[in-house]
């Protein structure tokens, strides 16, 4: 093992262990800075503006812990997230947050945040709610009315004036870790660094957890130890990681994917390229760009919890796979993830069309049937495979996409 | 109590009368949505609030496809739709409205013309899920739910995004401030003067899409109608107090249709004046809706299509009689002395609002607790609906309430329209179980 890879491998396990315990990270943090810290929910908020305020803005993460408490407060058939954040906050494990804060609208996540309501009367539970419908001009001057809104609630939570020069501060720092980031994207997809599936998300999720100047400190310090960090050598199957919203994907998952012979050159996995796909402008009021942020990141990379007429996440997908040439898509499903339910089929349509191979998985909190999953992956591999060796020979096509 | 599974319930509840020439009322309606293409008439498919009087205003015809999903699984024909949607890819525990109509989608594209087909194992019969005819125009004004949005934008995908689609946004009843209650407070306020600023919205693309003019004549006309009709409802809810109660919820079922989306004309004013007519003959009469009332409950959640009669029965087995509900007393014009027929769109925007599943969890319960104080409930009978989040969410914190404030509760599993999901046996087990503990209560009161 090189140098470049231990460095790489130390920073990383670091940031893999933020994300394997994200409380114990803010708890040591308001310790630390003796400052307040706000739980957010995904997939849109902006956290510039909790940042501007001086706090901490957390996403609150997926547990691992069975769900107990909280199933006197949600029932079983939600989403692995909806559930789990339901039961950390009916164990008390989230009053370590100042105040609980989302803009999302996915009928189980409002679900989940009024239970949490219920379960943490001493704390502030507020949801300043975006409209999911992005072609009206009703839902932009929402947006901004609720933007205003947060502001106003973040600055009587905090006790501090959100200024707009911090909240431009706000936006360049995390701007300019989302570059690197993406710029690490870049990389893997063009197989200049061999960094795990793994490894990438943890890259990606503790900047869902972590300070932003800690956070950004840390990608600097990643980004020149990856400078020297080994290429990707071999030809394996090359797949493109897809969907997964709101939560991560257990990394035993990435594992045995890799292990059945293929390589994640790319995803659009929430904890992963959709995360940050997009840089809030840094030029103008920086609320009107928190606003254009909002709309923007639909465009670039499009969501089933939207409604948006002209954005395709199929059409998405294809341009992704025509650019890190990946083989295939793994589709990750959170089971009951209703807006992933029901864009599903258009993908498979696309897919099918195309001639993509494919395979759904679907995630759940507890339990992870790895091995009956890489009989289904390996059966992928395998497929694209012969897919490779026909073409390579100048046979006919192999024309199954899914298995 | 043993119940033999596999003999029905004996059919005990004495159901309105009056409520039958709403059935009548619906399936007229629907023929005319059937006929819609040969008639040439412009179709709208629209799924959440009652946004039909717009529709009747400016003249075409209105396919609530959420209703129509409804009524497949309440005459048990839903099969072929929902057998489409899987050939298609959804996914079992996807909202099974949304899987029904987006599986009448299909078939109503496949088909093209709306003709009737054919499917494999139902040769020969009329399959009503096909009948449904292609829109010409979506609108989707779904209140409480994201999947309630994400399908109609779904659905405008199925048909290539070739037809016009507009979309009413509304923010959960949330309640952040600390005048917010239900129908209170600047919120409330502000949210309802949003969806009112939509609602013109629509309006202008209504007209732009058909090339007709509004006709605001029309609407105060319709909406004068729609008022006297939720007025006449309202009170007739109100007289179900009387002990014994003369109507159930089951009956209020059955009135949910001709409320929801009927035009507002005198026919549904008729309609509601002979169901409270009944009602009050009943209390003059001395007429049960059960022989031998002796439990009353609420029942919340979103119905279960498939097993309306079914329940009603069941419970009416017991002398249970279910007396109120969020799906019947909590929705479809239920505040009329917030529409001013006369200026009409924002008591409409505050009715969409309203839509039972777009409150948050205390208000579900504090509107259930209101209903226990006014029908002099013993306990409420909990839907846990297995594809619906919307109405499920909040029950488990609605149900901790009223434990709290002395009321017997249960959880029953079931769902709004696949029937895969109901579970008999666990109504069975845990309705005894909860009578058995009134009984008790009452004892020890005794």
């Amino acid at each position: 093992m090189t140098a470049a890879t231990d460095r790489v491998n130390i920073i990383v396990s670091r940031l893999e262990a933020v994300c394997s315990d994200y409380i114990a990270y803010v708890k040591d943090w308001k310790e630390r800075t003796g400052r307040k810290a706000v739980g957010v929910l995904p997939m849109n908020f902006p956290v510039e503006l909790v940042q501007a305020a001086g706090a901490l803005p957390v996403f609150v993460q997926e547990s691992d812990e069975p769900v107990t408490d909280g199933r006197n407060l949600i029932y079983e058939y939600y989403c692995a997230y909806s559930k789990s954040i339901t039961d950390q906050a009916a164990k008390q494990w989230l009053d370590l947050f100042d105040g609980i804060f989302a803009v999302d609208h996915c009928v189980a996540l409002l679900g989940a945040l009024d239970a949490m309501r219920f379960a943490m009367p001493s704390r502030l539970v507020y949801l300043a709610q975006f409209p999911a419908s992005m072609d009206e001009q009703a839902s932009i001057d929402e947006v901004d009315k609720r933007m205003r809104e947060l502001r106003r609630e973040l600055e009587k939570l905090t006790g501090a004036a959100i200024l707009p020069e911090a909240i431009s501060e706000a936006i360049r720092s995390r701007n300019e870790a989302r570059q690197i980031v993406r710029r690490l994207f870049a990389l893997r997809r063009d197989g200049a660094i061999n960094l795990s599936a793994r490894m990438m998300q943890a890259i990606v999720q503790s900047g869902m957890i972590m300070d932003a100047a800690e956070y950004l400190e840390t990608m600097l310090e990643l980004e020149a130890a990856l400078a020297d960090f080994p290429p990707v050598h071999d030809r394996k199957v090359k797949l493109h990681l897809s969907g997964h919203f709101c939560h991560a994907p257990r990394p035993e998952l990435f594992d045995m994917i890799e292990q059945c012979g293929a390589m994640i050159v790319d995803d659009d996995l929430y904890t992963g390229y959709r995360f940050v796909s997009t840089d809030v402008a840094e030029t103008g009021d920086p609320a009107i760009a928190l606003r254009d942020w909002y709309f923007q990141r639909n465009v670039n990379v499009p969501c089933s919890t939207r409604a948006q007429k002209t954005a395709d996440w199929e059409g998405y997908l294809l341009q992704a796979l025509e650019r890190s040439g990946a083989d295939g898509v793994i589709i990750l499903m959170a089971k009951f993830c209703e807006p992933h339910m029901l864009y599903y089929p258009e993908l498979r349509k696309t897919f099918r069309a195309q001639g993509v191979p494919y395979l759904l998985i679907e995630t759940e909190h507890e339990g992870l049937a790895l091995e009956m999953l890489r009989t289904r992956v390996e059966s992928l591999v395998e497929l694209i495979s012969k897919r490779r060796t026909a073409e390579a020979s100048g046979q006919p096509g192999i024309k199954e996409t899914s298995v | 109590m043993s119940v033999d599974l596999k003999t029905k319930p004996v059919a005990l509840s004495n159901r309105l009368k009056s409520t039958r020439a709403g059935g009548k009322l619906v399936a007229e309606y629907w023929d005319r949505i059937f006929t819609a293409p040969e008639r040439g008439a412009t179709v709208a498919w629209y799924n959440g609030a009652a946004i039909n009087p717009l529709f009747q205003a400016i003249g075409i015809e209105w396919c609530h496809t959420e209703a129509f999903g409804a009524r497949l699984a309440a005459m048990h024909l839903e099969g072929p739709a929902q057998e489409m949607s899987e050939e298609y890819g959804y996914n079992r525990e996807l909202c099974s409205y949304a899987r029904t109509t987006l599986g009448c989608a299909v078939l109503a594209k496949r088909d093209g013309q709306a003709n009737e087909i054919e499917l494999a194992g139902m040769e020969g019969e009329k399959v009503l899920a096909s009948r449904l005819p292609p829109p010409n125009l979506f609108v989707n004004a779904y209140a409480g739910c994201s999947t309630g949005q994400q399908w109609d934008e779904i659905s405008y995908r199925l048909f290539d995004k070739e037809l016009p689609l507009f979309k009413i946004s509304y923010p959960l009843l949330w309640g952040n401030q600390p005048d917010a209650a239900y129908i209170q407070g600047e919120e409330w306020e502000e949210a309802s003067r949003y969806v009112a600023a939509q609602i013109l919205k629509l309006i202008e693309f209504l007209e732009h899409v058909t090339g007709r003019k509004f006709n605001w004549d029309q609407l105060h006309e319709s909406m004068h109608y729609i008022k006297q009709a939720a007025q006449l409802r309202v009170e007739a809810l109100e007289l179900c107090a009387a002990r014994p109660t003369p109507a159930t919820f089951f009956d209020w079922v059955a009135s949910i249709a001709p409320i929801n989306f009927l035009p507002g004309d005198e026919k549904l004013v008729q309609y509601f004046a002979d169901v409270k007519a009944e009602i009050e003959d009943r209390i003059a009469n001395d007429i049960p809706a059960l022989p031998n009332e002796k439990y009353r409950m609420a029942f919340d959640g979103i119905m279960n299509w498939n097993k309306v009669g079914w329940l009603a029965d069941k419970f009416a087995e017991r002398d249970v009689a279910v007396i109120s509900g969020r799906y019947t007393h909590t929705s479809f014009w239920h505040e009329p002395q917030l529409l001013d027929e006369n200026d009409p769109i924002l008591g409409m925007a505050k009715h969409y609002l309203l839509c039972p599943f777009n409150h948050n969890a205390r208000t579900v319960g504090d509107r259930l607790l209101h209903d226990a104080e006014r029908f002099g409930l013993d306990g409420v009978v909990f839907h846990s609906t297995r594809t619906c989040r919307s109405a499920s969410n909040g029950q488990l914190i609605a149900a901790q309430m009223a434990q709290q404030a002395g009321l017997q509760t249960m959880i029953f599993d079931g769902d709004v329209a696949d029937v895969s999901f109901y579970k008999d046996a666990i109504l069975d087990t845990r309705l005894e179980a909860m009578l058995e503990a009134i009984d008790l209560h009452r004892r020890a009161g005794a």
